[in-house]
């Protein structure tokens, strides 16, 4: 795409050199802690209270991940993991594109007071006592929506799809309209299909909260066993290695010298939560990394 | 709203009621049979009923009572527990105070430190007519505790019933402090080690000798000060080494009961003073302030530090690292060190019968049913179930002793995750009374499955061969023991509820914002400014109100000495 | 390569204001325009409403900022104590030395953590080779999965005197001859956090300008360079100003957090010998409000916090508008 560079001159080419040497050295600071994770996760749980692991394990083991996967509520909090993973980017993406589409039209008679009205979400919170007497009264407790209902409509998300959309030629709406199109038209072909970029970026924003999130699961579900999430889950299997088993007191030697060192577990779980969104990743990516081009679009 | 709740809360308390007559009723046609050994008034309680339940601390192992522990336990009683317990480390006070404030609650909460805010809430049953009408085995565990179980003085009523102690409980083993490693002791030749100057000089002696270990420097002297945990290896240590128990933040008198920061007795400050000798000399290590728990735990395993001032389940497992290694002599030995001879340790001085316990909510519909159930795990079947398991699966019973064979021992030791899972041992400790380590049922059996044979069992060859040295059969018999000193009065400070909103909570995060800053200052100190910073630091801990707080918890001490021995004090 | 259905037609349109002209209203208007633009109403109300219910409704706890609130009691048993809270947030020291080290942190926050980003965003758009880029944008982004605990222990261990990196390479290269205690300054620790800051989130938040660069009109940059502009220039020209209103919208979002910084990381690069530093409004509020249950001094933290972000954000929201025309209100 990019054309082989036919007017590069000689301080292009210096800019190029630095770029590429600046880049890689991004790449191997920023690929440093993950490595140290999985290094870690892999390495032997005792032996890792030694320290000293960097890159690669020291006593590798596969101890870590199986302590992890022989927990028997992974499978089912991975389910609804994935669930609300899907239906809350699903259905917050809807509404933070609908919300802000009509915001971007400068046409829109309520555009100033839902703006503000939607923008000042984003700085207060009522604290956590009235939103649980909330979801209380709205019947959300003990059910799976109180993950996806109450997050729904992110004023962030809005601002940063609508401030795209604010980029796009406004000639494309008004020729749309010109042929008939009403605005829901408009939105779901004209711009949606458009806003893919910041679409999936949003969708990844959503997506990872979504998918990290565990205190709603602690909040609201901690008895409903069909509903806890994995990462609520993971934050048990983490516990159950902190406590040893059964330790009650200073004297239970035997299950002291069982109690297993959190430290490479935590890594694991860190791998393991991870691992998911790396896989989705690729997917997203290729609409926000140069993939796309607005090609003839003319403005 | 308001008359939401009112009504609710009077459906409650006619529910509550009509149970409470049904039940009375029926035990009393059943109270013909009740001689023959209850088994007339549990015959009329086991069909199949759930209680819900919250417990305050972490049970990640819980397994909705499809273990075997469990199985056994409604098969029994007829109960299922729906349980929840806390995630994360808040205790349980977050989820608990939005039960407060929503007005939900379980029928059973272990509640912890929030005991009070249900409290407030009016949220709990009052145990004591059940426990006497219902719990005979209850009854006859807290028999000569009945005292510690009451609330208060103006509110004498038992909203819980202590089950994360064990009735007299006996200490097998010192676990904490100053710590030295075997091998510095051996080549010494069992130098002795009662005093501070003993003990730096121990370290000062070895540290010449060797400056290095497996090439790295020589660590003679390192603490942990992460976060919270600066108490354990920092301040706590203070008033150890000069002769005090451990009541928490504080120093109580005891015998007028006066309350203080035990940082203001002027023996600690020499303590401290001591530590910033260590730091000046060279021999408390530069990163103690700075370094993280991995950081020190890697330390420790690395088998380079002489010398430790913890409790040894913080350093667990950079031991465990080390014996996994086969490096028992980097491993360490605990001594009572003092500021001088003449100073007794009282770590081990007992706090008698004090812990955090059950407690029936008023969403409970059916209280006795509970009581009973709770009843029934503190009876001596109960109890064995829930320590030993069950008998031909988990233990066997030879020549009348109970006894765990090899393979399940081990795999209670090597799988204790997926075993306490399976098996439910250890997962029905807390939910309700028990008796603790070293007592007997009648049988002539102990209660738990731990007993002093195993400590010594459990040492390791550098353990015992330093052990040698002292003439000692375990750490226990280096301290003084619990029986030199008094039963303490006020149990365990520590544990004591405290107002949970209002001034005494602020004074008390604010002295321990200073504690944590200062403490540090101090011992960093150059040793002309010592005193300088430390006087400083005391009397801002006056600013920030101190005396004020120490007056009001001064006062709960006091109520709780007059409400548990029924001793008369101003 | 075509990515648009509708462009055929398209073609003949010449260039249009962005905006239609506002016409002089009406209440007869009113009407005909709310029936006109029904649909943009129909998209809008509805989340409104949820809004109101999920983000306004819980407002009313700021009432507890007013009273003396305990979870057990009902709303009308609950004592009221007037501005009490707010007197006491107001006369503790401490508030204002953990104030000025939210303020700090989260300006050097600001600064830096949009510069970087936007240079990496660009950097990253100037290479040629498609696998390069995804490459790195994939693994820069990594660190944000890392939990602060992880990286607080990291950094920590680069920057310990007991064999950390840094030290090392300083002390090998003869510019210090002593081992610096970085950690146990209080006057790197700003410095400390934000720099972590950038190495965990740069390729986070580098992903929105991605995506905004992908919206600019790549026939721009075709016909710059048949202009014979520099790749400079190009940025300078076209890539900037494609990116700018994402740019000034998280702008003026991010002057509204100005207060709020969460507190995870400097808790735990934190220690005991640089709280004096590293103490955050956001930490304070926790420690001393709801962790020792005093839901009203936490509520009246939470409500002074929000009053200060409102007020910056409407600030922001009309210096932007009125110096780079450009606002989300």
């Amino acid at each position: 795409m990019a054309g082989s560079a036919f007017n590069s001159t000689r301080s292009e080419k210096i800019f190029d050199w630095f770029n590429y040497t600046f880049l890689t050295l991004v790449l191997i600071v920023t690929l440093y802690p993950f490595l140290n994770v999985l290094a870690i996760s892999l390495n032997d749980s005792t032996d890792t209270v030694r320290g000293g692991i960097y890159l690669w394990p020291r006593a590798f083991t596969w101890d870590n991940y199986q302590t992890i996967f022989n927990y028997t509520g992974l499978i089912q909090g991975l389910k609804i993991s994935i669930l609300r993973t899907l239906v809350g980017t699903v259905l917050g993406l809807i509404a933070a594109s609908m919300l802000a589409f009509t915001l971007s039209r400068v046409d829109f008679r309520g555009r100033k007071f839902i703006s503000t009205f939607v923008a000042l979400t984003m700085y207060f919170s009522g604290g956590i006592v009235p939103t649980y007497i909330l979801m209380r009264d709205l019947h959300l407790i003990g059910t799976f929506w109180v993950y996806v209902l109450p997050g729904l409509v992110s004023g962030f998300n809005v601002f940063i799809i609508r401030s795209f959309i604010d980029g796009l030629p406004f000639a494309l709406q008004e020729s749309a309209k010109l042929d008939g199109a009403n605005d829901f038209t408009i939105y779901y072909r004209v711009i949606l299909p458009l806003c893919k970029p910041v679409l999936a970026t949003i969708s990844l924003f959503l997506a990872v909260g979504q998918w990290n999130s565990w205190f709603d699961t602690y909040l609201y579900n901690g008895t409903k066993q069909q509903w806890t999430t994995l990462q609520y889950e993971l934050m048990k299997v983490l516990q159950s290695t902190q406590q040893g088993g059964n330790m009650t007191n200073a004297n239970d030697l035997a299950t002291q010298l069982a109690h297993v060192s959190p430290d490479s577990i935590k890594m694991a779980i860190t791998i393991v939560v991870t691992i998911p969104i790396l896989v989705v990743y690729p997917f997203l990516q290729r609409y926000f990394v140069g993939g796309m081009t607005l090609g003839a679009v003319k403005s | 709203m308001k008359n939401f709740r009112t009504t609710k809360l009077l459906t409650l308390v006619l529910a509550g009621t009509l149970a409470l007559a049904g039940c009375s009723s029926s035990k009393d046609a059943g109270s013909s049979g009740a001689a023959d050994g209850g088994n007339a008034a549990d015959t009329n309680s086991t069909a199949p009923v759930t209680f819900t339940f919250f417990g305050a601390d972490a049970s990640p192992n819980w397994n909705n009572m499809k273990d075997d522990v469990g199985q056994e336990i409604t098969k029994k009683t007829g109960v299922t527990i729906n349980a929840e317990y806390d995630v994360g480390s808040g205790g349980g006070d977050q989820k608990i105070s939005l039960m407060a404030a929503s007005g939900q609650y379980p029928d059973l909460i272990y509640a912890k430190g929030s005991l009070s805010t249900l409290i407030d809430a009016g949220a709990l049953v009052d145990m004591t007519d059940l426990i006497d009408k219902y719990a005979p085995n209850l009854k006859k565990l807290y028999s000569s505790n009945m005292n510690r179980l009451k609330y208060s003085n103006e509110d004498p009523k038992i909203y819980s019933i202590p089950t994360n102690v064990g009735v007299d409980n006996m200490i097998f083993d010192a676990t904490g402090g100053f710590e030295i490693q075997h091998r510095v002791l051996k080549e010494l030749g069992y130098p002795k080690v009662k005093t501070v100057q003993d003990y730096e000089n121990v370290l000062k002696q070895y540290v010449a000798k060797h400056p290095t270990t497996n090439g790295q420097p020589t660590i003679p002297l390192t603490l942990n000060a992460d976060d919270w945990k600066i108490m354990i290896t920092v301040t706590n240590p203070a008033f150890q080494a000069t002769g005090a128990p451990d009541d928490g933040e504080y120093y109580i008198d005891p015998t007028t009961y006066e309350a203080k920061l035990h940082y203001k007795r002027p023996e600690e400050k020499e303590y401290f003073r001591w530590l910033n000798h260590m730091y000046n000399e060279g021999l408390l290590d530069k990163d103690t302030f700075v370094q993280k728990d991995d950081q020190y735990k890697a330390k420790i395993s690395s088998g380079r530090v002489l010398g430790l001032i913890d409790q040894e389940w913080d350093y667990q497992d950079a031991e465990n690292a080390l014996k996994s290694a086969n490096k028992n002599e980097f491993t360490y030995a605990h001594f009572p060190v003092t500021m001088s001879e003449d100073i007794k340790d009282k770590s081990m001085q007992s706090v008698g019968f004090d812990g955090y316990g059950i407690s029936i909510t008023t969403s409970c519909k059916d209280p006795v049913r509970a009581i009973k159930f709770l009843d029934w795990l503190a009876s001596d079947e109960g109890q064995v179930l829930r320590n030993w398991g069950v008998e031909g699966k988990h233990y066997k019973v030879e020549n009348g002793k109970r006894v765990i064979p090899a393979e399940i021992q081990n795999r209670k030791v090597n799988d204790a995750s997926t075993f306490s899972k399976e098996t439910g041992i250890g997962l029905y400790t807390a939910m309700s009374g028990r008796y603790g380590d070293g007592v007997k049922d009648s049988t002539g059996n102990y209660y738990t499955t731990n007993f002093p044979e195993q400590i010594v069992a459990s040492y390791s060859d550098a353990e015992k061969e330093s052990l040698k040295g002292y003439n000692a059969t375990t750490w226990k018999d280096l301290f003084p023991n619990e029986k030199d000193f008094p039963v303490k009065d006020w149990g365990a400070a520590y544990n004591m509820t405290v107002p949970t909103d209002g001034e005494y909570q602020v004074i008390w995060k604010k002295t321990q914002d200073i504690v944590r800053k200062s403490i540090p200052e101090a011992v960093l100190s150059k040793p002309a400014d010592f005193d300088k910073v430390y006087d400083n630091f005391l009397a801002s801990l006056d600013k920030a109100g101190a005396p004020k707080m120490e007056a009001e918890y001064t006062t709960l001490v006091k109520a709780r000495v007059s409400l548990w021995t029924g001793k008369d004090i101003k | 390569m075509k990515t648009l259905t509708m462009d055929d037609n398209l073609q003949h349109e010449s260039v249009t204001p962005k905006a239609p002209k506002r016409k002089k209203k009406t209440k007869g208007d009113f009407w005909k325009s709310v029936g006109q633009q029904k649909y943009l109403y129909f998209m809008s109300i509805p989340f409104v409403i949820w809004l109101f219910v999920f983000s306004y409704v819980p407002l009313w706890g700021w009432t507890m900022a007013f009273q003396n609130y305990k979870p057990a009691k009902s709303f009308s048993n609950q004592k009221w104590v007037g501005l009490k809270n707010f007197v006491e947030l107001f006369q503790d020291e401490r508030f204002y030395l953990v104030l000025r080290n939210t303020l700090a942190m989260s300006i050097m926050g600001i600064v830096v953590g949009f510069i970087v980003p936007i240079v990496f965003a660009i950097l990253l758009n100037e290479l040629r080779s498609m696998k390069f880029k995804r490459t790195i944008q994939t693994v820069s982004y990594l660190p944000h999965f890392v939990s602060w605990v992880v990286v607080a222990g990291i950094i920590t261990k680069l920057l310990s005197i007991d064999g950390g990196i840094v030290n090392e390479i300083l002390l090998s290269l003869h510019i210090i001859d002593q081992p610096i205690q970085f950690m146990a300054k209080g006057n790197w620790f700003w410095g400390i956090v934000t720099a972590s800051d950038v190495w965990k989130e740069t390729g986070w938040n580098a992903i929105i300008y991605l995506a905004a660069i992908t919206g600019i009109d790549k026939e721009q940059y075709e016909a710059a360079r048949v202009d014979g502009a520099s790749r400079f220039r190009q940025i300078w020209n076209i890539t900037l100003p494609g990116i700018r209103p994402t740019i000034m919208v998280l702008l003026i979002l991010s002057i509204g957090h100005l207060t709020s910084i969460g507190f995870e990381k400097q808790m735990l690069l934190g220690n005991s010998l640089v709280t004096d530093y590293s103490e955050v409004l956001d930490l304070y509020a926790l420690k001393y409000g709801i962790q020792i249950n005093r839901f009203s001094y936490g509520t009246a933290i939470g409500m002074f916090n929000s009053i200060v972000s409102i007020i910056l954000l409407f600030t922001a929201n009309g210096l932007f508008k009125k110096f780079a025309k450009e606002s989300i209100m």
